[in-house]
């Protein structure tokens, strides 16, 4: 999903691991990138990260918005 | 406000049918081809939805002379055309007019986005006259509108080939961001700025351009600007940050610095244009930065909290900034605060600070 929403196919090689950081170097989301992302996410998986979220902490890492999105389906 | 116009080609602004017009290709229609310059002028950008292959699209730049800043031409429906547009462009649905002649085509865009405004010819002809379409102020970047829409469409188009990270492109494209302190003659931007921005928008409210000047005159205020160009156009002014405290410009008082000022930010505010170009992460970087600089311990963004300006609340985060969910300012917003110590957001290089 982070590949396609960024248009970064490089993104498929990362390794999915729970403690690789999505802000800051390395993913490096963006504003764009990330309401892309939500927005996919909300659709894929009916949890609305931003309602539910004030900080967006969930953000913080694969591992963190697994398990945000995981606790809510 | 409507920001941008949809148009359907057949029996809408040409005056027959492409594919059943064999070699005479029907004309434009004179009447919606005026509106369409007039809105173009105003800053009001246009573009085509229909069920045609993409010649129709050019032939009808051809004729009409605009800019179209996107086109959908396929054989899907006409609310999933739009709902594409929408996103290419970071237009909410509310910002979009949608005009097609066909009585069925516009009850279902109606049904399946209510918040579009659907137009019959008849009506968009008139619609330079409504407020909806009647902008209070035209800047030059708003005159320049579809221009720089046509320029993004090239500037996405060699994103989507490149193979680096959003920053090798941004530095590839010759992207330069320039932070500076606000003059008079920025005023009416400013303004127009903060009525039409939302998604990456902390406040929610336009500031007059009385209010504006009285900023810039006031030696604990200081109203920043951000200007974005590449090689591939110039978007001019795009963003900009009202800082108070310690952010205020170095007069007679400032000395030295007490560790515990803070800098707030009563405002920040980006056209959504400018969103993936690194212009809203650049202006929270260098606020972190320069309020560092002058000695405050603290920034401090009061930010709403709506499903509209969730982009705005990625940039705070992604800039390391926090919001106790019980701290709330007077005027509802969350309070986002970081620290000015530890290790600050980067300024990349192609940043110049005036």
């Amino acid at each position: 999903m982070l590949a396609q929403v960024t248009g970064r196919p490089e993104l498929l090689d990362v390794p999915v691991a729970a403690d690789t950081r999505l802000f800051g170097a390395g993913v490096g989301l963006d504003s764009l990138a990330g309401t892309l992302l939500l927005r996919q996410v909300q659709r894929r998986y009916g949890v609305d990260v931003a309602a539910d979220d004030l900080n967006l902490d969930s953000l913080e890492t694969l591992g963190t918005l697994a398990a945000f999105i995981a606790a809510r389906i | 406000m409507i920001k941008c116009v949809v148009w359907d080609i057949d029996n809408t602004l040409l005056t027959g049918v492409y594919l059943e017009s064999g070699a005479d290709l029907p004309g434009a229609d004179p009447g919606l081809t005026r509106v369409l310059r007039e809105l173009e002028g105003r800053g009001i950008l246009s573009a085509l939805a229909s069920r045609n292959p993409p010649a129709a699209a050019a032939y009808v730049e051809q004729l009409t002379g605009a800019d179209f800043a996107a086109v959908e031409c396929g054989w899907g429906s006409k609310a999933d055309a739009i709902t594409r547009i929408a996103a290419e462009l970071s237009l909410a649905p509310d910002a979009i007019a949608f005009v097609d002649d066909d009585m069925l085509e516009r009850a279902e865009v109606a049904a399946a986005l209510p918040d579009v405004l659907v137009l019959t010819p008849e009506e968009a002809a008139q619609a330079p006259a409504w407020p909806e379409f009647s902008p209070a102020v035209i800047t030059d970047e708003g005159r320049r509108r579809s221009q720089l829409y046509a320029e993004r469409r090239q500037r996405q188009a060699a994103a989507a080939e490149f193979g680096g990270s959003r920053d090798d492109f941004l530095r590839h494209a010759g992207t330069q961001i320039t932070i500076a302190t606000a003059g008079p003659a920025d005023l009416p931007r400013l303004h127009e700025l903060s009525v039409r921005t939302h998604q990456l928008n902390s406040a929610g409210q336009p500031v007059a351009e009385a209010d504006l000047a009285g900023l810039l005159a006031s030696p604990a205020d200081a109203v920043i600007t951000v200007r974005l160009a590449d090689d591939f156009g110039d978007d001019g002014l795009v963003g900009a940050a009202i800082t108070t405290g310690n952010g205020g410009s170095n007069g007679p008082d400032a000395g030295v610095p007490a560790p515990s000022m803070v800098v707030t930010v009563p405002l920040v505010m980006m056209s959504c244009r400018a969103l993936g170009r690194g212009a809203l992460d650049a202006l929270l970087a260098w606020l972190c930065r320069s309020g560092a600089a002058d000695g405050a311990a603290e920034l401090r963004v009061p930010c709403l909290v709506t499903e509209r300006n969730v982009p705005m609340r990625l940039a705070l985060a992604a800039a390391g900034l926090r919001a106790e969910p019980e701290s709330v300012a007077p005027d509802g917003r969350a309070i986002f605060t970081r620290p000015l110590t530890g290790e600050l957001p980067a300024l990349p290089d192609w940043v110049i600070v005036k």
